[in-house]
């Protein structure tokens, strides 16, 4: 990536970098003020996690993580939806997954970066919380949808799938 | 670290049977703890077997924890009821992985443990097992009779849900091991019945924003087979005989002669010495006694039994044991009377 800055002129007739700054601090102090979902990113540290040799699959309980951070975000949950296991018959309650749209500044911020495979656990209720890992974490957001009218992106959406406490259970 | 095979992990007490007493102890196995018939084998029964036979051969241990086993064929209307009590349940109540079931496939085919072949045609029953019998005044025998067994085959599609390759790898191992010799056995209520292995396939869930898990599905089939213990028939057996001939009536016989010969008639002569005019006898035959001659004998008198019977008779009918007295009236007193008679024999 270029070390050297270039300035973003577009839509400069009626459009700035301040009113961008301006709406951009305006919608965090909405969702992090007002809404306040909060989630903790748990990161899987990569060196210290007990890898199978083969399969790279870690052993019972041997995902090791980084110290969790705590994030805000817009929080989606899809519904859950009643599925047979395979072609088993066998139905069940999945859970849906989890959509987050989440500031990037506020991920700079807080120093941090969303990556495929991270866990993030979102508290359901006081003493439930739910895990789910990271099977799309966004990092290209340079779509129309995810810029500001065109001007700079601005966020990234998140989608994480609820896992089983077999995998993943959080401290 | 495995032993080395040639230690042995225990030392048997009792020597294993072999030959024809294994054979004896196989039969055996079939009406142990019961009646002398074998046990009724249905399909919750070879179902169960199953079950056990999944429990118990393939088991499956991995990072040395167990991984539960479903006891139970999954069924529409049980999976739900089942999943909220099961005691390996994730947040949702939903059965946390990884575990072992057991989907049994509705239908249930004409089996081909005999062959495939309908045999042998309405139900005949054949005889099994003579139980004596004693209803404490007689001896007799109970005739036991049943029907050829029906052969069933049973599709069963044994599941693991997990997470991990090495559950997998683990599971197939115990797999291939138990069905390297194409087929494995059950027991079901003491008959070893086979059940071979159809198929592997993978099931799992691998869409990318989905939770992901495996399934590997194996698929066996039961050579099973029903006896239904209404179709039993006991039946006493013969008690007592009754011998009954059949001869030819016709005599074609030659008429015996009787040496030395046996007449019907004899001579009886009675005599009145002198001076006595009564004479009383006790006969042990039956007879006639005709009067011939009479000697010196004016006439005589009768009697039976101290019964006057008549004077003078032609004919005295004597029967066993009567005493029969003779009166005469001699002509002459001082001479010797004299009455012939011939004694026919009845």
């Amino acid at each position: 990536m270029s070390q050297n800055k270039v300035p973003i002129t577009r839509l400069n007739k009626f459009f700035s970098e301040e009113d961008f700054n301006l709406d951009i601090n305006m919608g965090e102090e909405w969702l992090h003020g007002d809404m306040n979902f909060t989630l903790v990113l748990y990161k899987v540290d990569k060196q210290r996690t007990n890898n199978d040799d083969v399969y790279g699959e870690t052993i019972e309980d041997g995902i090791q993580f980084l110290a969790p951070v705590e994030f805000r975000g817009y929080v989606q949950i899809e519904s859950p939806s009643n599925i047979d296991y395979g072609s088993s018959k066998l139905s069940q309650m999945e859970p849906g997954n989890l959509k987050i749209g989440v500031y990037q500044t506020h991920l700079d911020e807080l120093n941090i970066d969303i990556e495929y495979g991270d866990y993030i656990g979102y508290y359901e209720t006081e003493d439930r919380v739910r895990y789910y890992s990271v099977v799309n974490d966004g990092r290209v957001f340079t779509d129309n949808k995810h810029t500001y009218g065109g001007y700079k992106r601005f966020y990234r959406s998140i989608i994480a799938s609820p896992v089983n406490d077999n995998e993943f259970k959080g401290l | 670290m495995a032993l080395p095979k040639k230690i042995k992990k225990h030392l048997p007490l009792v020597p294993d049977k072999t030959g024809k007493e294994r054979r004896q102890e196989l039969l055996d196995l079939v009406t142990d703890d019961g009646t002398f018939l074998p046990k009724g084998v249905l399909h919750a029964d070879l179902d169960k077997g199953i079950l056990d036979f999944v429990k118990q051969r393939l088991e499956l241990v991995v990072d040395g924890k167990k991984v539960p086993t479903i006891e139970k064929i999954i069924t529409n209307q049980n999976w739900a009821q089942f999943t909220t009590t099961w005691n390996f349940n994730d947040l949702d109540k939903n059965i946390k992985l990884p575990f072992v079931t057991t989907v049994r496939m509705p239908e249930v085919k004409y089996g081909t443990l005999q062959g495939g072949l309908a045999n042998i045609p309405e139900r005949k029953h054949f005889y099994y097992y003579t139980v004596p019998t004693w209803d404490g005044q007689r001896k007799g025998a109970d005739v036991y009779k049943i029907p050829q067994p029906i052969p069933v085959d049973i599709g069963y599609n044994i599941k693991l849900f997990c997470n991990r390759m090495r559950e997998l790898n683990e599971f197939n191992k115990i797999f291939m091991q138990t069905f390297t010799s194409k087929q494995a056995y059950i027991n079901v209520k003491g008959h070893y019945l086979p059940v071979i292995m159809d198929d592997v396939s993978d099931e799992s869930s691998k869409e990318l924003e989905k939770r992901k898990y495996y399934i590997a599905n194996y698929k066996i089939t039961l050579k099973g087979l029903l006896i239904d213990e209404e179709e039993f028939q006991v039946s006493p057996a013969i008690t007592r005989a009754v011998t009954m001939f059949e001869v030819n009536t016709k005599n074609r016989k030659r008429k015996i002669e009787y040496k030395p010969p046996r007449p019907d008639n004899f001579d009886l002569n009675i005599t009145f010495v002198s001076g006595v005019t009564q004479i009383s006898e006790v006969f042990n035959y039956t007879a006639d006694f005709k009067i011939e001659r009479t000697d010196n004998v004016s006439s005589y008198s009768v009697y039976i039994n101290n019964n006057y019977v008549g004077d003078n008779l032609e004919t005295i009918q004597i029967t066993t044991k009567d005493t029969l007295k003779l009166i005469v009236i001699k002509q002459d007193n001082t001479q010797t009377s004299t009455i012939y008679v011939t004694s026919y024999l009845l």
